[in-house]
């Protein structure tokens, strides 16, 4: 009897799992975030009151911590906040006169075009260069590696900077700001993009190199492949196995990467709202803005999960 | 009010000396207006502002009351009073006024011509209405509150005539009403949600709020009923410019780049090495407008050692290099100030002998107020304390250049025995860091108009905290007799006694070496070479757009 089930248990145990984990992390991430920005000097009533340094009435300041209940324990209001959470309801910005829901969903739409953007590019940009840099010879191999390590080092502020110097101000080709048309884009992406394929491009590389070496190229050879062949089917598809279960992490990296882009090019976004928003410590919309962050990130490790599966038959065996 | 721009210029993102040292050799290649002589007004157009400062969470400036605010709101909202570049007090919404002998009552007599964009007409009920909603402790306001302290009511002696009533006379009424923050809206629109109202205020000014979309621009467009410009304006009738975009770009170096570039019309919060790179550039100019109220200066906290003695904080004041430290760090962009108040203050008292750089009578004055041991480190020692200053930075209120004259400050001052120890931290944390008495030295603007904002600043009431736990006399500045000198200038109305008590107040305060003054509180705008008629209201420093137009 046990055993006929399994089949059926196996996926749904998985399912389960994986959800027990997915609210595991969305509870962490909250409780850590509310505890942090709480914890650190500064009132919120001050946000609601126009900002630090309020100099609102004594009737102004009671009316705001009754009716926010700032004037309650630090732990009630964290139940409070949580027992808010699980019913869905992300509450009300302490600084903007908005529904925290709302709010964050509408500044998603344009971080999450960024880091999809951001991403795809710097896959592009990473597969490229492996494949040059590993069959072009030892000096393309150095220059392709010498490339990699200066791109996964470059800070997004300078970078950012740099590319509007050059593209705006020096060739003046490209807007400095986000102008709402697609040229806009251009910049914020290239400066996500760069230093995340200088770092997956480091990753694929080495795969790459391995799996050049490795039994199962020396055999596909053997049996008559071309060495395109070789390469884009069996070498490629081994060697961006790392390269995708960190485009998970990757993606997390290019959220908080937003905050920099988004200030220095003037883009609405999540990066945006997060700063104000720890700035006039406005707890429910950093709360909001990361459990978003955490679901993307969640969503995206079972993206990057199904997509090793989908690569690698191994896996789907186990 | 208390100055802050939270989001003027991080200095994560300013980080970037290299790139502006390869901006200033590319400023040679942006291509050149021709300078042709300025013709008649061209009407229409579209004009760009980006500002530096935050994004107001609310435009009705009424709410809370911020630099922000004012810099917006200034564009469609308007004030009773307005105050013209010699700081004389002019007609605005109200033609004249006439304070009874006791100074209890004041008549504002309205013009009569004026409505609100929403259809409202603009009278005393109306002006009642306003001054209602400012001390309405549900509007959360903060700035206008405070200013209307003695106004205990208000009476529509006609359409045309209001009164106010005061506990006792206030000789910056006027002043106070002319500060965007007390400007007046329609009684109708305010009758609306906070929320609705935040969205969309609406004055008499010539422009009118068509849309805000958070986090990316305020669309303003022209009021084409337009009646009411203050007294010296250019020009009368609608403003020239179909259309003001306000957007709002954090980042020094890219709100400059957008300038550049063409993308932006007009910037505001230059800093002083984009300044320099302007004053090479043909296609771009500058505006210089002080703000009004206290010069920024250090403040130093007399209400605890080591500053409760006169001796030390003399000390500390002479063995400070602050010439070298502006001229350089701010490359010629900023003169030093010498006074408690603003250069843009008619009434400010300047004393440089005061202010010398001595670090030999420091040692002198370290010495003779028992400071003479010198511990391994070489700072001075008493009693087994080292001689500290605890000097918490507000990164966003102190601009790069600011905090790097901080840093020779420290320097300096190190050579004749004082540790400073200088804390960068956030506009929250640091209002804690206040809050809590965790300081000896502090640098925070103050914006107010006129010369009572030494009564806010050093009048002893002020060591006080207000409910949130904030304070204005962060000098601690308790001294009877400048709290008289204060409280009788607040009371005078005659302008040569009130400047003369206000001139022995501000003697006795940079006597007392309470305060190290740095600078004006900078304010500086670039703009595009075919931006014609920009300026700034004397009022608060803030530009209106009435009279510009585009010459394209």
């Amino acid at each position: 009897m046990a055993r006929l089930q399994l089949p059926v248990l196996r996926p749904l145990r998985r399912v389960l799992a994986r959800l027990g984990g997915a609210v595991f992390v969305l509870w962490a991430v909250a409780s850590v975030t509310f505890f942090a920005v709480r914890l650190i000097p500064g009132d919120p009533a001050q946000a609601v009151l126009g900002g630090p340094g309020s100099q609102a009435s004594a009737e102004a300041l009671a009316s705001v911590n009754a009716e926010y209940g700032f004037d309650q324990p630090v732990i009630v209001q964290y139940f409070a906040q949580l027992g808010r959470l699980a019913t869905g309801d992300l509450g009300r910005s302490y600084s903007l006169n908005l529904n925290v829901g709302p709010l964050v969903l509408s500044q998603l739409g344009g971080t999450l075009l960024l880091a999809v953007l951001a991403l795809a590019l710097a896959w592009l940009l990473a597969l490229a260069l492996a494949t040059w840099s590993t069959q072009s010879g030892r000096i393309a191999s150095r220059v392709g590696s010498a490339l990699e390590i200066v791109a996964a080092a470059l800070p997004h502020f300078w970078l950012a900077t740099s590319l509007i110097v050059v593209f705006s101000i020096w060739l003046g080709v490209l807007p400095p700001i986000s102008t709402g048309g697609a040229l806009g884009l251009v910049l914020p992406v290239l400066t996500l993009a760069i230093p995340l394929a200088g770092f997956l491009g480091q990753i694929m590389r080495e795969s790459l190199l391995r799996a050049l070496e490795s039994p199962f190229v020396l055999s596909a050879r053997a049996r008559g492949e071309s060495e395109r062949g070789v390469r884009w089917i069996h070498a490629l598809r081994h060697a961006s196995l790392p390269a995708i279960s960190l485009s998970g992490w990757a993606f997390g990296s290019l959220i908080s990467g937003a905050v920099v882009v988004e200030t220095i090019f003037a883009r609405p976004g999540l990066g945006r709202t997060l700063l104000n928003a720890v700035t006039l410590r406005d707890v429910p919309v950093v709360i909001g803005v990361v459990m978003i962050v955490a679901v993307a990130y969640i969503l995206m490790t079972l993206l990057t999960d199904a997509v090793s599966r989908l690569v690698d038959p191994r896996l789907r065996l186990s | 009010m208390p100055l802050r721009h939270p989001w003027r210029t991080r200095r994560l993102l300013a980080t970037t000396t290299g790139i502006v040292a390869l901006g200033l050799l590319m400023a040679g290649c942006t291509p050149a207006d021709s300078n042709e002589p300025v013709g008649e007004p061209k009407t229409g157009g579209t004009l760009t502002y980006a500002s530096g400062d935050a994004e107001p969470t609310c435009l009705d400036p009424h709410v809370g009351g911020n630099f922000p605010q004012a810099l917006v709101s200034a564009q469609y909202l308007e004030s009773l009073v307005s105050r013209d570049s010699d700081g004389q007090i002019i007609p605005w919404l109200a033609e004249s006024w006439l304070p009874s002998d006791d100074g209890l009552t004041w008549d504002f007599t309205l013009r009569s011509d004026v409505t609100f964009t929403d259809g409202t007409v603009f009278d005393a009920v109306a002006v009642q209405a306003n001054i209602a909603h400012l001390q309405d402790p549900a509007t959360l306001s903060s700035t206008g509150y405070l200013a209307l302290g003695k106004v205990t009511g208000t009476e529509a002696v006609s359409p045309t005539v209001v009164r106010f009533t005061l506990s006792e006379p206030d000789s910056a009424l006027l002043e106070s009403l002319s500060q965007t923050w007390l400007a007046m809206e329609s009684p109708t629109a305010l009758e609306r949600s906070q929320d609705e109202n935040c969205a969309s205020p609406v004055g008499t000014g010539p422009f009118l709020v068509d849309s805000w979309v958070k986090q990316n621009a305020i669309t303003l467009l022209r009021n084409d009923d337009y009646t009411s410009p203050p007294a010296d304006a250019a020009h009368t009738g609608p403003a020239y410019l179909d259309k003001v975009i306000w957007r709002f770009i954090p980042d020094s170096a890219s709100r400059y780049a957008a300038l550049q570039s063409g993308e932006v019309d007009v910037i505001d919060n230059a800093q002083p090495d984009t300044i320099v790179q302007a004053k090479q550039s043909d296609s771009i100019e500058q505006l210089d407008s002080p703000r009004p109220g206290a010069s920024n200066r250090i403040e130093l906290n007399s209400g605890q050692a080591p500053f409760n003695d006169v001796r030390v904080r003399e000390a500390f004041i002479r063995s400070a290099n602050v010439d070298d430290a502006v001229s350089s760090l701010f490359q010629g962009t900023a003169t030093r100030s010498y006074s408690a108040l603003s250069s843009a203050e008619s009434t400010a008292v300047s004393n440089p002998a005061l202010f010398d750089y001595d670090p030999a009578a420091a040692v002198t004055l370290l010495d003779a107020a028992g400071w003479g041991e010198t511990d391994a480190d070489g700072y001075r020692v008493k009693d087994g304390v080292r001689l500290s200053v605890e000097f918490p930075v507000s990164t966003n209120q102190s601009i790069p250049a600011e905090q790097s004259v901080f840093e020779q400050i420290q320097a300096t001052a190190k050579e004749t025995g004082f540790e400073v120890k200088l804390a960068p931290m956030d506009l929250s944390s640091w209002y804690a860091a206040l809050a809590s008495n965790d300081y000896d030295a502090v640098s925070a603007p103050y914006t107010k108009v006129g010369p009572d904002v030494l009564r806010i600043l050093y009048h002893s009431a002020s060591i006080v905290p207000a409910p949130s736990g904030y304070f204005a006399n962060l000098a601690q500045v308790n001294d009877p007799a400048i709290d008289e000198l204060l409280t009788t200038a607040a009371r005078t109305t005659d302008a040569t006694e009130r400047a003369s008590l206000y001139a022995d107040a501000q003697n006795r305060i940079l006597e007392g070496f309470y305060i190290l003054p740095l600078y004006d509180q900078q304010n500086h705008y670039l703009l595009r070479s075919d931006v014609v008629g920009l300026r700034t209201l004397p009022t608060v420093a803030v530009p209106t757009l009435y009279d510009t137009w585009l010459n394209r």
